[in-house]
């Protein structure tokens, strides 16, 4: 009865949001991604932008139409590219107005709204040497299934990959 | 019974003695001073850790040393430039033990399903001296993802690093 209560306030919550769940971590066209950490100095952390491979590197873009910030490393820097995946928070409004109703719902029943929230990406991690060789983990969040095609554009471009663990 | 003369001598020598103590005691142990510092990639040994972690907890502290502000240049390992540096110090982490957790055990008791990270942490000259060596566990137990414990320890190793060290005197 008090998890149905719960569950009850969050769906209200959300039924007034603007997205799902399940989509809410990467909305918007092809080839989404997150820059956890890893670029150089001028691309922030947590810089959802769009990561692609193409002539001869790898390049992220974040930012809006003609305030890009555009990271780009050569695929021949490239030393090595592993893939993984984490559990993440969805974000947004929808989000956060689900939250504040699994914190109010009685008798602890909130934390099963909390799990609720939670959504699995890819982690794309490419590890590569700068200009100065000086290595760099650059870690990506994609959508579910994504870190693998492009894991593969960069083996078909040249890159070292190890093998994806299953 | 003491006169009032032994007394005042009595006390000038005690007070005089423990102020010589307490001096020695702070000399004893000088902060140690490096102008710059390049960190190592963390050594995982045989522990098996998602490669996402080992890249996140190098990262996090290339970016938690050099916002601390301890040494006037931060150089991340392969970094060419650090070779013509008189007083570089290295900084090593070693992975000793890895346990990951899960974020959905954490949210429905809040008490276990922790991730744990323990490492050791050890500072070197250009010679391979070892300067100062200490172990570390960082923690992510509350709401947030497990690359969040790479957060933790690497603020420990930063605290360690930076207690110990001034920029370059």
């Amino acid at each position: 009865m008090k998890l149905t209560i719960a569950l009850l306030v969050a769906a209200a919550s959300l039924a007034s949001g603007q997205t799902p769940i399940s989509g809410a971590k990467f909305p918007g066209a092809d080839n989404r991604a997150r820059h956890v950490i890893g670029l150089d100095e001028k691309m922030k952390r947590n810089a959802m932008g769009s990561l692609t491979v193409h002539d001869g590197k790898l390049e992220f873009k974040s930012g809006n139409p003609g305030q890009e910030v555009i990271s780009e490393v050569p695929i021949s820097s490239v030393e090595d590219v592993f893939i993984g995946t984490e559990s993440t928070q969805t974000r947004g409004k929808s989000a956060r107005v689900a939250k504040t109703a699994a914190y109010a719902a009685p008798y602890g029943t909130g934390r099963s709204v909390s799990l609720l929230l939670r959504n699995k990406v890819d982690i794309l991690t490419v590890s590569y040497h700068d200009s100065d060789g000086a290595l760099h983990g650059a870690i990506f969040a994609l959508p579910l299934g994504d870190a693998e095609t492009v894991r593969t554009q960069l083996v078909q471009a040249g890159v070292h990959a190890s093998p994806i663990e299953q | 019974m003491l006169n009032r003369r032994s007394f005042v001598l009595l006390s000038s020598f005690l007070m005089i003695s423990a102020s010589a103590f307490v001096t020695a005691q702070g000399a004893s142990k000088p902060k140690l001073s490096a102008s710059a510092i390049q960190v190592a990639l963390l050594d995982v040994g045989d522990v098996r850790v998602p490669p996402e972690f080992r890249y996140a907890i190098y990262e996090q502290i290339v970016d938690h040393v050099k916002a601390s502000g301890a040494f006037a240049k931060v150089y991340r390992a392969g970094d060419k430039a650090a070779a013509g540096v008189p007083d570089l110090v290295t900084l090593h982490t070693k992975m000793e033990g890895f346990k990951e957790g899960s974020q959905t055990v954490r949210e429905v008791t809040t008490v276990f399903g922790a991730t744990t990270v323990d490492i050791t942490a050890s500072v070197t000259d250009k010679a391979g001296k070892e300067l100062l060596s200490k172990k570390l566990t960082g923690r992510v137990r509350f709401f947030g993802e497990n690359l969040g414990v790479t957060n933790d320890i690497a603020k420990k190793v930063t605290k360690l690093v930076s207690a110990a060290y001034h920029p370059g005197a």
